[in-house]
This record gives C-alpha cells, structure tokens and sequence, in this order.
C-alpha cells in the first residue's frame, strides 16, 4: 500500500509536466486545427539551449539569464516555425501537420549537430531539501513541479479567461469563420498559442530533465506522452489536457512498477487505443450527437 | 482533416491524352529499368532493388493521403510486419517469398484494421497520434520477444524465391515486379466503385453518408488496403536486403516514408514512387558522412516540396495533389 501511494505521488509529480506539454498541443490544435508533430523537438531545443548557456558551450551564466535568453529565443522560434507554415495552415490541415513534422525534423537535427548526440545531464538549481510524509517521499524538486506546473496553469487560465487575446482565443477556437467575420486577427491567435505553447514546453522540458538525462531524443519521446495525455482528454479540451497528463503520468508509473518497465511506448500505446475505444471525444466530453 | 478538392473525373475530355502520354513514359521508364542490370551490376542493382520496395511503401503511405486525407506516422510498422513475417514463415516453415507474400500482405492489412478501427469515428488526427505511438512501441516488443523476433540481430531471409536465377537479379526484378503489379492494381482500383465511395467520403463526408457510404468503413477499408500495400513492400524489403531488424523501423522508418510520399507529390504512379524510393535510399547513402545534416535535410526537403506545391498556381496543383488520384 506504502508502494502504491508513493507511486501515485510521483506519477502525479511527472503527470504535471505531461500536462504542459499536452496544453501546448492543444492550445496550437484548438487555435489553428494543427497537431505539431515539432513540440517535443522544439522543447528539446529548449532545454539543451539552457544547457548551453550555463554548461559552458556558449556561456557559463547564471540559470536566471540562461532562463530568460532561452526564453526569448524560443519565442524566436516559436514565431518562425508558425510563420514558416503560415502559408499553408488556412489551406489544409493535412498539409500543415505533415509541414510540422519537417519543422520537427530540422529543430532535431540543430540539436544534433549544435549539441551532438551524447546524452548529457541538466541539474536544475534547487536546494537538496526533502521530507518523508507518511509513504510519501516529499523532495524540492517535486514542490518545484508542482508549484511551477500549478502557477502556469494558473497564469494561463487568467490569460485565456481574462485578457482580449485570451478572449479572442476562445472565439476562434470556437469558431474561426465567425471571429474573422467579426474582424478578428485570426494570425495574431494563431501566433498567441505558438508562442504559449512553446514556453510550456520549455518549462516542462527543464523539469522533466533531472528525471531522465538529456538527449537529442529525450525530449521528443517525452512528448508522446504528452499527445497519449491530449488523447485521453479529448483533443481540443484544455481541462482535458490536464486531467490526461494527470491520468498518464500516474498509469504509467503503475504499469512499469508492478509490469515491466521496459514496454512504456507500448503501454501508451495501448492506453491511446483503449481510451477512443472508449471515449472517442476524450474523458470529459459529454456524449452526445452531432447535428449535420 | 478533410481538404483539397479532389477534381473527380469532369476534366474527361483531356483526360485520356494525358493519360496515354505518361503511360508513354511509364512504360519506356520500365523497360528502361529492366534492361538496367545488364548494363550495372553488383552495387547498383541491390540499392535499386531496395529503392523499389521503398517505392511501394512510399505508394502505401500516398494512397492514404489520397483515398482517407489522412496521415499515418506508423507505416515503418505495417512494413516491418510484413518483412518479419517473411522471415518468421522462413524460419518456421521453410517458405520461401513468393508463398509468404500474401500473408505478408494479409498481416499488414489486419494490423492496419486493429490500429485504425478504435479512431473509425472521429478526426484523422487520432489514427496519426496512434500510429506515432505504435512506431514508438514496436523496437520495444521486438526486443522483448528475441527469441522469435531474433532481438537486436533481427532475422535473416536466405531462401531463393526463384530457384535457379542469380539472388541478385531476384533481389532486383521482384521488387520491380511487384512495383510494376502493385501500381497496375491500384491504376485498375481507381475506377471501382470502392475508391469512387472512398474519393466520395474524402470529399464529402456528410454527402456520401446520405447515399449510403458509411465515413468508419471507409476509414477502415482505407487503412486496410493501405497496410497490406505496406506489408508488400516490407516483404520484397527483407527479401532483398536479405535481413530484418529492430533497427530498420523505428518512428524515423515512419517519418521518412511520410517524407518520401511528400517528395513523390503523393504519387500513385511508378516514376513518381520510384523519385520517392530514389530520395528515401540514396539520400543516406550520399550524406553518409554528414550523419547530423541528414534529419535537416529531410526536413528542409519537405518543407520545401509543401511549401513550393502550395505556391503553385491552383489549377496545377490540383492535377498534382488528387486530380488524377
């Protein structure tokens, strides 16, 4: 029981992270009908550009403007991958997903030939502090997740709840026909949940980092849990998108304790076929029909 | 993910010069590689044998595209299963290519049905997301099970197909051969009702569910046709590279396939699939010693040819995208 509980607690602590990337999938997919097959290479980007600058390959500073330079960078990019498939993504959706991909496919091989493709370890700088709660093994580390995964989804739903570009958002993944006729900058939302999008996965690929190692394919393999969590809570639900990082990150953790620990792309797999057998619309869609 | 207008056959009266022209060149482009070996050899042959069965995986990857509007990221796993089952029947049964080919074909078509039917209902988005993850859970399972799969060694494929022609020249004719069988299949399929139901569906789902064609069929049927195309080129793949292994279809296997389809135009026909296999083969090979150049340039290539298609003039592109699907 002991066991069981400190596996939830962990699975919960990863789940979080799998839940930002999950948002930022959604965010892109809700706002512009693309799944971005790039994420996880542009997070991995990410995470090895802050490793760059306070590794000692380009710089040797602080994590605090490493944060902020990479920061701003990967807005850069961010912006320049959607402008870069900007032309297609009004023409089809098909297209733009597989643009993506080669999108995708670049950012890995930068990582490859900046950083090459040893696996290379990122500490984040957090005190080594822990506390034993009952079963519960409490470290700095997992109140960071938290803290960080809870304050960004926080920060995220004042954004799309209270602000215009939040506002507008919301209209368009409503519906884009409509918002345009209103005079809506459909590009200007699109350009929003890139760079949203790009942040969080920067985030979630820093934290996730101390728990894995960094390679040129870590991150991207990470991602696939996060497109299992946007499975498992329907593709275009931003609640979803959490409550499946949640869900995945504690199956997960179960599965490899008491199974075997070496299937866990198949156990996503399985997950992913089990839960549209089951739910086609994602876990907290309300059944119903379609009119036509 | 429904999109591009597919033009169904109005364009009649210009039709059939056209299409007599290309068969033209398809039919000279054949003989021209079928006299090849005799000119080349050794080296030249086997990496076209390879490039040829990649073809047909690549016309397995486009017929999705063209017949669902939809994109897979798993189709390295639907060639493996038919390159493993290649060598599981030789291994077990003594069979040689020519026998398992159809249950290579059987095997691709059925996964393709296992994986395709828990998304038959809603947007193509699901089945791409849930072939991405198949790619990602095949090494594992093959590792796993090594005793049957040969692990990391994978599997070799020794027997003649042919008994008394030279292996060099099977490796290089039945490849082409069933290239040649393959598009002339598809070229018949074109005019059935089937790919009129499923062109119908793509285009409009609401319009072909009220005469009757059901969208989960479709998809289903789609997918089908497509994996078991897909289990065809992964047998005259293990045939001709004689060996199968974990390391040949991972999720880059899937990604590259998609590539070539892109690079191909999605193309059904043999020149178009043969420029796609040439891309996917000789690529590698060429940037051999550039290992980290090579996913940029994949990438730069299919941004380029999607981003250059859609530059195009309408009309033209949609003779290349789906007018002569």
């Amino acid at each position: 029981m002991g066991d069981l509980i400190g596996l939830v607690w962990s699975g919960m602590v990863s789940g979080c992270l799998y839940a930002m990337g999950a948002i930022g999938i959604v965010l892109i997919y809700k706002s512009s009908n693309v799944v971005n097959f790039a994420h996880g290479n542009l997070a991995g980007l990410a995470a090895f550009l802050v490793f760059g600058f306070t590794g000692g390959i380009f710089a040797n500073w602080a994590w605090g403007p490493a944060f902020l330079v990479t920061l701003a960078i990967i807005v850069a990019v961010m912006a320049l991958s959607y402008f870069l498939i900007a032309p297609l993504v009004f023409k089809s959706d098909l297209t733009s997903t597989i643009a993506t991909l080669g999108v995708g496919l670049i950012a890995q091989g930068v990582t490859q030939l900046i950083f090459g493709s040893n696996v290379v370890s990122l500490d984040l700088p957090l005190p080594a502090w822990k506390t034993q709660l009952g079963p519960i093994r409490v470290t700095a580390y997992d109140l960071a997740v938290l803290g960080v995964t809870a304050s960004a989804i926080g920060l995220l739903y004042v954004l799309i709840e209270r602000t215009r570009i939040g506002i507008a958002f919301r209209a368009v993944s409503a519906n884009p026909f409509a918002s345009r006729v209103c005079g809506l900058n459909l590009r200007r939302v699109h350009l929003f949940s890139w760079v949203v999008a790009g942040l969080l996965g920067l985030v979630a690929s820093l934290l996730i980092v101390p728990t894995t190692f960094l390679s040129s394919t870590s991150v991207s393999s990470f991602m696939l849990q996060a497109f299992a969590a946007a499975v498992v809570g329907g593709f275009a639900s931003l609640p979803g998108a959490v409550v499946g990082g949640i869900f995945i990150g504690v199956l997960m953790n179960l599965l490899s304790f008491y199974v075997a620990a070496e299937f866990n792309n198949t156990y996503l797999l399985a997950t992913i076929l089990l839960v549209l057998n089951a739910f086609p619309k994602g876990v907290l869609a309300v059944r119903g029909g379609a009119r036509v | 993910m429904s999109s591009a207008a597919i033009s169904l056959p109005t364009e009649a009266p210009a039709r059939p010069a056209t299409r007599r022209w290309t068969g033209g060149i398809s039919a000279l482009g054949v003989a021209a590689l079928l006299v090849l070996p005799l000119v080349f050899s050794g080296y030249w042959t086997f990496t076209l044998g390879l490039c040829f069965a990649n073809a047909i995986a690549i016309i397995s990857v486009s017929f999705l595209v063209r017949y669902a509007g939809e994109v897979s990221i798993g189709h390295g796993v639907f060639v493996a299963a038919g390159a493993y089952t290649v060598a599981l029947m030789e291994k077990y049964f003594g069979l040689s290519l020519l026998a398992s080919l159809p249950i290579a074909a059987a095997v691709g078509a059925v996964l393709g049905i296992i994986f395709a039917f828990p998304s038959r209902n809603i947007s193509g988005i699901y089945l791409a997301v849930a072939t991405m993850a198949l790619a990602l859970a095949l090494p594992e399972v093959l590792l796993h099970y090594s005793s049957i799969s040969g692990g990391y060694e994978g599997l070799y494929v020794k027997l003649d197909a042919i008994p008394g022609v030279a292996k060099s020249m099977q490796r290089y004719y039945l490849p082409l051969g069933g290239l040649v069988v393959v598009v002339l299949l598809l070229r018949h399929f074109r005019r059935s009702r089937q790919a009129m139901a499923l062109l119908l569906i793509r285009t409009s789902a609401h319009a072909a569910e009220s005469f009757g064609v059901r969208r989960s069929w479709a998809r289903l049927s789609a997918m089908a046709l497509s994996a078991g195309i897909a289990g065809i080129a992964g047998a005259l793949l293990s045939f001709s590279s004689s060996t199968v292994s974990p390391n040949s279809f991972t999720l880059w296997t899937s990604i590259f396939l998609l590539v070539g389809s892109v690079v191909s135009l999605y193309s059904l026909s043999i020149m178009g699939s043969i420029i796609g296999g040439l891309f996917l083969t000789l690529m590698p090979l060429l940037l051999a010693g550039a290992g980290d150049w090579v996913p940029i340039l994949y990438g730069s290539a299919l941004l380029a040819v999607v981003l250059g298609v859609n530059a195009l003039p309408a009309k033209l592109r949609a003779r290349l995208e789906g007018g002569q699907a």
